[in-house]
């Protein structure tokens, strides 16, 4: 889950490295208590959870004279089709340079990888393609809290030697926070010395418990539904609903979808072992999507057994037409179920999806 | 075959809870079908002394070691005590840890893996529905009413769709010398290089399947790292960027890891890549006459 951009600054600011000075405010008039330290000019910041919304509208710059006014304006937006509940009112820096710093898990390496370059502020993948040599990278080993100092000075090359101390401690809050990502973009220098102009952290999902979130933020309400059952829920904009066990077997359920030219509703993945309960809760949500037409069902039971899945199936009664293939632990059983109240079965994945696509055209 | 055989002695981490009992009972069915050895111990921390399906239970990994000659493990673990679970393992010197757990949290999983690399033990996941020899090993949880013996390896991301191949390679007459899930978390302890590595000095094997899907690069690092014969299938074609799609690694980021420049990648460097799973029994098939 990606954290709003006040809450991964008062992470890293917490941890002691310099943000800007900023206020939260819910209100326009909750600015005013404020003008006097952010000064003449400074920054109005959307804090909504979606992506891009510089682009969208949401940061806007303002002075003592005019924040308010721009502040109720930004309060009464939707950035992406969200409502503005809450602005960071930031001081702007007077920025001499801009570097680049982050912390991601490396799959390759299995182990914390840090990239930084002196080439920071502007778009990281651009120079990661034209001047990959730009970019320096660290490994760090996950069984030491600190990174070793050779390794920092590696990293920061010809920048100031306060960055390596920054670099360490974001280290220690990508440990500390179980971050998937953790980046400062742009780091930069000032007259007053080194700043996290912007930062971003993202949570690992498994483990927002222990990190103390409540929710996960970054899903929708049917999203968030679905997990309370436990299972794997993505939104998409097809006809066609999707439910199959395992991730993998539904994600090339929906493909095959693709493959015979029709489009995918969601993606369900019922998880192993499923019941009848949670297969009837499996078919009604997906039936409750509003331009679902038609659901495939798609299982190969290893623990899970076939007849349980029928029995699920026939409970939903939905009023969309389901069809199913089933296949392994009490197959016949199943069959000889759903059958016997007219479902539609075939043998194959192939099959099943090109009737689904058949039927919702 | 690889990471183990019919002489195996295999221990399993959770076994008084559900699945561990569960999978307890297949896999030493399985070890008695082909005449192997199967799980002959079990750790539940607080339960020793209990017995499993005739199969005896201790407090820790140390004293199971201490009766038993043990070469693999098989974790049930919950995801909150999962990690630690590998590292008591790897302390205790057992060489092949497999972890079936998921939603264990990747810090948890990158610290177990490096201590166990320290220890010098192999970690398979997790996240994972762990491996299976036909005709000599079962570790882990795939039906193993599906599979047949033959010459092709099978390495892959995730569980069903794995079955999903194994079912059409077996009813096309291709059997396999090991299948192996090797976990669709973002952090594995075996990736796509090493399983090839392995499979490289593995007499058995002669063609290599590789089931990949959306997120990371780590097929193609596979295919680029082994003069094995390859096919590939890739899921997630249709999959949204910035989604989670089931698998917490599952996911295309910062424009990263999708399923077209993947499948692109691989074939650029020769790989077969089927569109559609029932594509890979006649494409493997293809590379048997051309290659082998």
């Amino acid at each position: 889950m990606k954290l709003r951009e006040y809450e991964a600054k008062n992470v890293i600011k917490e941890a002691g490295i310099p943000v800007p000075a900023g206020f939260l405010i819910r209100s326009a008039d909750e600015l005013t208590p404020h003008l006097d330290v952010l000064g003449d000019a400074f920054v109005l910041k959307a804090q909504v959870d979606v992506g891009g919304r510089g682009k969208a509208g949401g940061i806007l710059m303002a002075g003592k004279t005019d924040g308010a006014k721009i502040a109720k304006d930004l309060f009464g937006r939707q950035i992406k089709g969200l409502p503005v509940k809450e602005i960071l009112a930031e001081q702007r820096l007077d920025i001499q340079h801009e570097y680049y710093l982050s912390i991601t898990v490396d799959r390759s390496s299995r182990q914390p990888l840090i990239l930084f370059t002196e080439d920071g502020g502007v778009d990281i993948e651009i120079t990661a393609k034209e001047h990959p040599e730009a970019i320096r990278k660290a490994i760090a080993n996950p069984l030491m809290r600190d990174i070793p100092l050779f390794m920092l000075r590696e990293l920061i090359g010809t920048a100031p030697k306060e960055i390596g101390p920054i670099i360490n401690k974001l280290y220690r809050i990508f440990i500390e926070k179980d971050a998937l990502l953790a980046e400062i973009n742009p780091l930069v220098t000032t007259p007053q010395g080194v700043y996290a102009a912007d930062a971003k952290l993202i949570v690992d999902d498994n483990a927002l418990g222990r990190q103390g979130f409540k929710v996960n933020r970054d899903l929708t309400d049917r999203e968030r539904e679905a997990e309370k059952h436990g299972f794997s829920y993505v939104e998409l904009n097809g006809t066609i609903g999707v439910i199959g066990n395992g991730a993998g077997l539904t994600m090339s359920t929906l493909d095959l979808i693709e493959f015979y030219g029709g489009k995918a509703a969601n993606f369900l993945d019922v998880g192993g072992g499923a019941e009848s309960e949670r297969v009837m809760h499996a078919v009604r949500l997906v039936g409750s999507v509003p331009s679902v037409k038609v659901i495939v069902v798609n299982l190969l039971g290893g623990i899970t057994k076939c007849d349980e899945v029928a029995r699920g199936i026939i409970a939903a009664d939905i009023p969309q037409k389901v069809i199913v293939r089933l296949a392994g632990t009490n197959e016949a059983e199943g069959r000889a179920l759903l059958l016997e109240k007219g479902y539609e079965m075939l043998d194959t994945m192939d099959l099943v999806v090109k009737r689904a696509v058949e039927v919702a055209a | 075959m690889i990471y183990g055989d019919k002489k195996t002695g295999i221990l399993v981490q959770g076994a008084t809870g559900k699945q561990g009992e569960f999978h307890i009972g297949l896999m030493n069915s399985y070890a008695r079908h082909v005449g192997g050895t199967g799980v002959i111990a079990g750790v539940t921390p607080g339960k020793g002394g209990k017995e499993v399906h005739g199969v005896p239970v201790y407090n820790t990994v140390k004293e199971a070691m201490r009766d038993h000659d043990i070469a693999a493990s098989v974790i049930f673990v919950p995801a909150a005590a999962a990690a630690d679970s590998i590292m008591e393992e790897a302390n205790a010197g057992i060489q092949t840890i497999v972890a079936i757990t998921e939603h264990i949290p990747v810090h948890d999983t990158m610290k177990a893996v490096a201590y166990a690399k320290m220890e010098g033990c192999t970690v398979i996941g997790p996240n994972c529905p762990g491996l299976l020899s036909p005709g000599e090993v079962k570790m882990g949880i795939m039906p193993a009413g599906l599979f047949s013996r033959g010459n092709v390896g099978v390495i892959s991301r995730s569980g069903t769709l794995t079955y999903e191949v194994v079912d059409e390679l077996t009813r096309a007459g291709i059997g396999q010398s090991t299948v192996i899930g090797i976990g669709g978390d973002p952090v594995i302890g075996q990736t796509f290089v090493d399983v090839l590595e392995q499979f490289k000095d593995d007499q058995q094997t002669k063609a290599v399947i590789l089931i990949g899907e959306v997120g990371g690069n780590l097929e193609e690092e596979g295919a680029k790292s082994t003069d094995l014969p390859l096919v590939s299938y890739i899921a997630g074609i249709s999959a949204p960027p910035d989604k989670r799609m089931g698998h917490a690694g599952a996911i295309v980021e910062g424009g990263e890891g999708d399923a077209r420049s993947k499948i692109a990648r691989l074939r650029k460097m020769g790989v077969p890549v089927a569109s559609r799973p029932s594509e890979i029994p006649a494409m493997v098939r293809d590379l048997f006459q051309g290659h082998c």
